[in-house]
């Protein structure tokens, strides 16, 4: 029961972006194709994954005084070998994601999670928190990225749907990702006032 | 004092093997990386001169590139960075023997998206094969500039320019 609490808690409760509110900055800037969404989200959740693992595995040798040190020398060498591997093996999305590979070190919601889940919690829950997590972050990024794309340059994942001369192109620059992410998040609460 | 030394110790016992780990994914991934720049730029050598077979960067600063095919040269690439709206901006401009424009390539750009973004679009850059140094390439004149993209579109024209004037001056050299 609690296995399955801290695997689902990031999906939707605790949404580090549309709930928690963190990590936005590469949210606000990645989101503008389908593409670039997901290659952020995987990057994010091998980063998150592998820091949460690790950070769970040394919790108990780690002194309490230096661990926000040690978090991030473990998350910043999980970005580093992320950004090395996507350099070499995919070369056009790495170009694309541009300098917000390097500055996942500084995303909050790995950092937070590090710090407030498996720092007090097991391996095995922290790897599930971590996808969890995980799955919210790409969820999130993916709808907002979706919405933007087909509004903003008419076509999902570079597959043109209409004439991209009519499509809102407010919508694939900055304002764009506000906006989306307001109405998402206003979405949801409505949703979730219905429920209770 | 003991506390501080055995905090330091921890510290650096987490440096050692997180740069051993990175070390380890380098020595696999950064072969890789490298021939991946080369394999791209030399694809996009290719793309602004069709026809030559192997380039030989030539000049100082290594940016001009002649274009050689079975054992002559037809022509020069050159890479120039004009400035943009944000940033420069990083482009590939075939230039044939007879010092028109073949074909125009951007590397690598930080315009606006769906604004100056539109400078990478080849009905764009289209309208400049074919135009030498006699040339104008000005926009609104002899260039058709992009709507919203004044500055983009003038750095496009700036970065033609700048390599018509360096392939002519590198084949004046030549002869």
């Amino acid at each position: 029961m609690s296995l399955w609490k801290d695997f689902n808690q990031g999906i939707v409760k605790e949404n580090p972006v549309l709930r928690l509110m963190i990590g936005l900055c590469p949210v606000l800037a990645v989101s503008n194709t389908t593409m670039n969404a997901l290659g952020m989200s995987a990057a994010v959740a091998f980063v998150l994954i592998g820091s949460n693992l690790v950070v769970a595995l040394i919790r108990k040798v780690t002194p309490d005084e230096i661990r926000i040190p040690i978090f991030i020398i473990i998350i910043s060498t999980f970005v580093t070998i992320i950004d090395y591997v996507m350099q070499a093996y995919a070369p056009v999305l790495y170009q694309a994601l541009g300098v917000f590979v390097p500055l996942i070190v500084v995303n909050c919601i790995i950092l937070g999670r590090a710090e407030a889940f498996a720092y007090k919690n097991p391996i095995f829950n922290s790897v599930l928190d971590g996808v969890g997590m995980s799955i919210g972050f790409t969820l999130a990024l993916g709808s907002i990225a979706v919405i933007r794309e087909i509004l903003g340059a008419g076509a999902v994942l570079g597959i043109q749907l209409y004439d991209p001369a009519i499509a809102a192109t407010i919508m694939i620059l900055p304002p764009g990702a506000f906006i989306t992410i307001g109405c998402i998040m206003a979405f949801l609460n409505k949703m979730e006032n219905k429920v209770m | 004092m003991l506390k501080i030394l055995k905090l330091a110790f921890t510290l650096t016992v987490f440096c050692v093997v997180s740069a051993g780990a990175l070390a380890y994914v380098f020595m696999f991934t950064g072969p890789k990386i490298e021939s991946n720049a080369k394999l791209a730029f030399e694809r996009s050598l290719k793309e602004v001169l069709p026809g030559a077979e192997t380039f030989n960067p030539v000049g100082k600063e290594g940016r001009i590139f002649e274009g050689v095919a079975a054992g002559k040269p037809v022509g020069t690439a050159v890479l120039v960075a004009p400035r943009g709206y944000s940033g420069s901006i990083r482009m590939l401009v075939g230039v044939d023997g007879d010092l028109k424009v073949k074909g125009i390539k951007v590397l690598d750009q930080r315009e606006t998206p769906g604004l100056g973004t539109n400078i990478l679009k080849p009905k764009f850059l289209g309208q400049f094969i074919g135009k030498s140094s006699a040339d104008k390439l000005e926009p609104k004149k002899d260039v058709e500039a992009i709507t919203g993209a004044t500055i983009s579109t003038r750095g496009v024209c700036e970065g033609v320019r700048a390599a018509l004037t360096g392939a002519s001056e590198f084949a004046k050299g030549a002869k």
